[in-house]
């Protein structure tokens, strides 16, 4: 119990921290604290699959992009309850990720890279394709809209479930099976575990929490669904929040959300390069560094940070 | 080990606190009417300063311009308007948290001037159920009058409104002209596949009645598409026999597009919609190889280089000197959104005026929807902006143009004015 | 004494056409004859082959940018098109300050090669060897800062360069061909082969591939590998300007965005003819941009929107059926 003691602080002071939150701050940064909390789930998501199974993927934007749709269509056309549309979201996603898991088990590195980002291009124009259905570019507009307090409360109550069932799954047989397909996969084999198995389930589970992100996304932007949302920068930032995020480390992932939910914003406002010019070349300045510089990303700062404290 | 992640915790905390104690202190505004007060109105509006229709940047430019003037010359009722333009790229997925931004950290009285058909669409639910005003809105779709009395997407738009003519009615004034001058036409059309493209298609086929079966063949092509998907439609277009071509589209497409048709060898009976019909842009079409004699638009601004010698262009020629002098050299090539920025910005000038010294955003409402500019120096002479309980679309009257003079030459209007446009 | 001589054989078939499977020449010699037997029957036919042609040598260019990379370094580089995007503007701003076209064209390359250069020492060496994973996002983060800061000195508007190719319109057996397109096919199949007589016949080339192919023993032998995977990333820039300078006539217009739509069907045509082979990657890029432009023209369920997802539905089936690609060769899986 004394070992698990500071973990169950850490979540505790980091719960009411985000519990207090929206009690302290401007309706906008409300919207701005929840956008980080939908980025949270994402990033959660993608290193499940990057970080514990060792798969790239620089598609998960076509995830979110379905759990979006979902949303909206869903809502549209049926009023159906936006957290029943979330859940929805979950089980749809998790389902397209196992069956894209499948084709993805023939390929890795850099091959896996591309077979994403193919994905990450592809899906966005599927709306355009089918726009009696989809909306088009005029876009899908869900039936009820949310106050950011609501969003606030959906994005972070979310995280809260999601982290502790990835905690669950990453505890036990499953997240060893993970770890050790990521470690190397001829060993892995050897030691009974049947890859194709856990490899597409990463896929699922990856894409299920990406799902629900792409739900809470098209409610941060008035409910409204559209296209261009969804492009390949979306699936490029989650990547980026996972990199950067780094391994194993709920701090890790938080920094992670935050770094791709804040710095744009934060960013747009620098002087002398102007607003959006400004966005682009902080931030992209700001992934080469931390690549270069933190190669663990924050989980080994703070890692680093913890081991020189105790020095 | 627990005594350095309450560290971090409690750093984590304390930058939470202080982020938090800095948001509301910026946030803590007090005024009956957001956006203004004694000696401040403050407006914004989201438009293209980058991406695929950027060549529509000028407008905000020119529309501060004219606030700009206007503030020099004492503002109105003393209070100086504050113009906040944000990009949105021409990308509803930006207009969405830009006008968010607008609203709840700019706390802005009204937005003004927002451009794009599919980036209203995204944000007209949300400025309508708060009640802000999203007026003179910077595109021509049948929605903007339509929906102020009877429901679109389930509920009444009373807050948002237009300022230039139809889509769909200038669409009608091709037809007519089709069917007047070219009656066996052939008609090929290249839309943009949203609600402006469709609006626009639908506006055609209505005009042409029961000649609409004269359209050969239609193509769409979505927005951000490269120049070989353009090239393709033209191509294909002229394939299924097409003898006439519309080009329902947003500047670059419609460059692409006339120059398409060039690099192939055709030349149809050519219609550009009034939106890309800025002498800007068919220069450009014209500097790679376009053949531009012949094609034919409309108008309803009065022309800075073909009428220069108007009054209302030579206040234009000052006040963009004085206000905004990068744009100089694009209004004396005859930069006709400049002439577009100044005249919406006279109208949200004239609506204050008529709204009063007790500004509030139902007053400002009603302004604009009860007016009569006759006056307006920047619409084409003998044209008026003009909205009453029955007319909900303020410019409704429009003149074709046609260009000639080749690759230096220019719009020319000819005809007569048509009214009632909608 | 093993001397760098002795590489030549056994790199050869590599670097070069790399043993053409006799399937895939016939395949290749069949589409070519279709081509041509379509192109005589219509005009509509013939013009969309030309452009498809015209565009698939800029897919290819800039594919085959991205298979110098890959070669060099094992890095696949996000930022290849926007790289080429950058250095059109700087032709752009080049040719506004006084320098004829083709002047501002050659400077470019030069700016281009140095700029190569600078990156994969300053950024990729520091990452190469640690993950695909942050190597893809060095490149992804470079993408989004060459696209800031493009849009801070330049602004996000249009900008116009006079064609190159002027706007004369040809008139072959009764079929309009614009110059551009040959123009544009022309420049980039010249560029392409002067980059591989490089490789085929200089010293330097033969250091660069085998540097790239069996480092460790070719360090043995004197070549500095670290400066000559650097000229690697130098050189695919120089291939990048090219497709970017010939891009823009294409698009008629310059903007920051040019080169994303590119990137993508370069992606797929790198792919389609394997990763590793520049002849695949050109070949690729060729197959790619006039098979586009057919397919949305002649085969109606597939409309232009789907031209991207049928780009990849071509780079996914070839990953799964034959992940060397038409040309590349199989790579050992290390596990």
């Amino acid at each position: 119990m004394r070992q698990r003691l500071p973990a169950i602080v850490s979540l505790l002071v980091v719960g009411g921290a985000l519990a207090g939150l929206p009690f302290t701050l401007s309706g906008y940064h409300v919207g701005l604290a929840a956008q980080v909390g939908i980025f949270f789930v994402a990033v959660l998501g993608l290193n499940i699959l990057t970080g514990y199974t060792g798969q790239i993927s620089i598609g998960h934007g076509a995830f979110m992009a379905i759990g979006g749709y979902t949303t909206a269509v869903m809502s549209q056309d049926h009023h159906t309850n936006l957290v029943l549309t979330m859940l929805m979201a979950f089980a749809i996603c998790f389902v397209v990720g196992l069956l894209v898991g499948l084709p993805a088990l023939r390929l890795s590195g850099v091959y896996l890279a591309l077979a994403t980002f193919a994905l990450a291009v592809s899906v966005p124009q599927l709306p355009l394709k089918w726009s009696k259905f989809l909306g088009g570019r005029d876009g899908v507009q869900t039936s009820k809209t949310v106050s950011h307090l609501w969003l606030y409360g959906a994005a972070w109550t979310a995280s809260a479930i999601l982290f502790v069932l990835a905690w669950l799954i990453l505890r036990g047989r499953v997240g060893r099976a993970f770890r050790a397909v990521r470690d190397s996969e001829i060993a892995a084999v050897a030691s009974g575990i049947e890859l194709p198995v856990y490899k597409t389930l990463a896929f699922g589970i990856s894409a299920a929490y990406a799902g629900v992100a792409g739900s809470l996304f098209v409610l941060a932007t008035n409910g409204f669904a559209e296209p261009s949302e969804f492009g390949v920068v979306l699936s490029l930032q989650i990547l980026v929040g996972a990199a950067v995020a780094g391994l194993g480390s709920l701090w890790g992932v938080l920094a992670g959300a935050a770094f791709v939910g804040l710095l744009p914003a934060v960013s747009s406002s620098v002087p002398v390069i102007g607003s959006d010019h400004g966005r682009d070349v902080v931030f992209g300045s700001a992934v080469v560094l931390v690549m270069l510089l933190l190669p663990d990303g924050f989980a080994g700062l703070f890692a680093r940070v913890r081991r020189f404290a105790r020095a | 080990m627990a005594v350095h992640r309450w560290k971090l915790g409690a750093l984590l905390c304390a930058v939470l606190a202080t982020a938090a104690v800095a948001s509301t202190a910026a946030a803590s505004h007090s005024s009956s009417t957001p956006g203004v007060s004694k000696k401040q109105i403050v407006i914004g509006g989201t438009f293209p300063f980058t991406g695929p229709a950027s060549l529509y940047k000028t407008i905000p430019a020119a529309e501060q311009a004219y606030y700009a003037y206007v503030n020099a010359r004492g503002g109105v009722f003393h209070r100086k308007i504050k113009d906040i333009a944000l990009d949105d790229q021409y990308d509803p997925s930006q207009t969405v948290p830009q006008t968010q931004k607008l609203v709840e950290q700019d706390h802005v009285f009204a937005v003004v001037g927002s451009l794009g058909t599919a980036p209203i669409l995204s944000t007209w639910g949300y400025l309508n159920q708060r009640k802000i005003p999203q007026v003179l809105v910077a595109t021509g779709d049948a929605f903007w009058g339509n929906c102020v009395h009877h429901a679109c997407d389930g509920s009444t738009k009373p807050w948002t409104l237009g300022w230039q003519p139809t889509y769909p009615g200038e669409a009608k004034i091709y037809a007519q002209y089709i069917l007047a001058n070219k009656a066996s036409a052939k008609i090929g059309v290249i839309y943009q596949n949203d609600a402006y493209g469709k609006n626009y298609l639908a506006g055609l086929k209505t005009g042409l009645g029961s000649h609409a079966n004269q359209i050969v063949d239609t193509e769409s092509y979505n927005v951000g598409d490269s120049a070989q998907v353009i090239a393709a439609h033209i191509v294909a277009l002229r394939a299924h026999g097409a003898d006439t071509l519309a080009i329902f589209a947003t500047p670059t497409p419609t460059i692409q597009s006339l120059v398409a048709k060039t690099l192939i060898g055709w030349n149809p009976l050519t219609f550009v919609n009034n939106v890309s019909a800025n002498r800007l842009f068919e220069l450009a079409a014209a500097s790679n190889g376009a053949d531009l004699d012949g094609i034919i638009s409309t108008a309803y601004l009065a022309s800075p280089t073909t009428q220069a010698n108007l009054p209302g262009m030579k206040l234009a020629k000052s006040i963009i000197h004085k206000y905004a002098p990068a744009l100089d050299q694009s209004l004396a090539e005859g930069d006709g959104n400049i002439i577009y920025g100044l005249a919406v910005g006279w109208t949200f000038v004239d609506g204050l005026q008529h709204a009063g010294k007790n500004l509030t955003r139902p007053g400002l409402m009603k302004a604009l929807r009860t007016m009569n500019e006759t006056k307006n120096p920047f619409v084409y002479p003998g044209m008026s902006v003009q909205t009453s309980k029955k007319r909900t679309f303020p410019m409704e009257q429009l003149k074709l143009e046609k260009w000639s003079g080749g690759k230096t030459g220019d719009w020319h209007a000819f005809g007569k004015i048509y009214n009632g446009i909608h | 004494m093993a001397t760098l001589e002795s590489f030549r054989p056994r790199l050869r078939d590599r670097a070069a056409l790399g043993g053409v499977v006799p399937p895939v020449s016939l395949l290749l010699v069949a589409g070519a004859a279709g081509l041509l037997v379509g192109s005589l029957r219509s005009e509509v036919f013939a013009q969309l082959t030309v452009q498809g042609l015209a565009l698939g040598a800029v897919y290819g260019g800039l594919a085959l940018a991205l298979v110098l990379v890959y070669r060099a370094t094992h890095v696949v580089n996000f930022a290849q098109g926007e790289l080429a995007m950058a250095t059109t503007y700087v032709a752009y701003q080049l040719i506004h300050w006084g320098l004829s076209y083709w002047e501002a064209f050659f400077a470019t390359l030069a700016i281009a090669f140095v700029l190569g250069l600078v990156l994969e020492v300053a950024l990729v060496r520091p990452v190469q060897h640690r993950s695909v994973i942050a190597a893809v996002i060095v490149t992804v983060g470079l993408f989004i800062l060459i696209d800031g800061v493009v849009n801070w000195i330049w602004g996000g508007d249009f900008k116009y360069m006079q064609s190159p190719f002027g706007t004369k319109v040809y008139s072959v057996g009764g079929v309009s061909i614009a110059r551009l397109y040959p123009g544009m096919l022309g420049v980039v199949v010249i560029s392409v082969l002067l980059v591989w007589a490089l490789f085929r016949f200089t010293k330097l080339g033969l250091g660069m591939r085998a540097a790239a192919l069996r480092p460790a023993e070719s360090a043995l032998v004197g070549v500095r590998v670290d400066w000559m995977l650097a000229i690697g990333w130098g050189l695919a820039a120089v291939l990048g300007a090219v497709a970017g300078l010939m891009a823009e006539p294409s698009q008629f217009v310059l903007e920051p965005t040019l080169m994303q739509p590119i990137l993508v069907y370069a992606f797929a045509a790198a792919v389609l003819g394997g990763l590793d082979s520049p002849a695949g990657a050109v070949v690729g890029g060729l197959a790619i941009g006039v098979s586009l432009n057919l397919v949305v023209q002649y085969v109606p369920s597939i409309s232009s929107e789907l031209q991207a997802p049928f780009a990849f539905a071509v780079l996914v089936a070839v990953l799964l059926l034959k992940p060397s690609g038409l040309f590349g060769h199989r790579e050992v899986r290390r596990v």
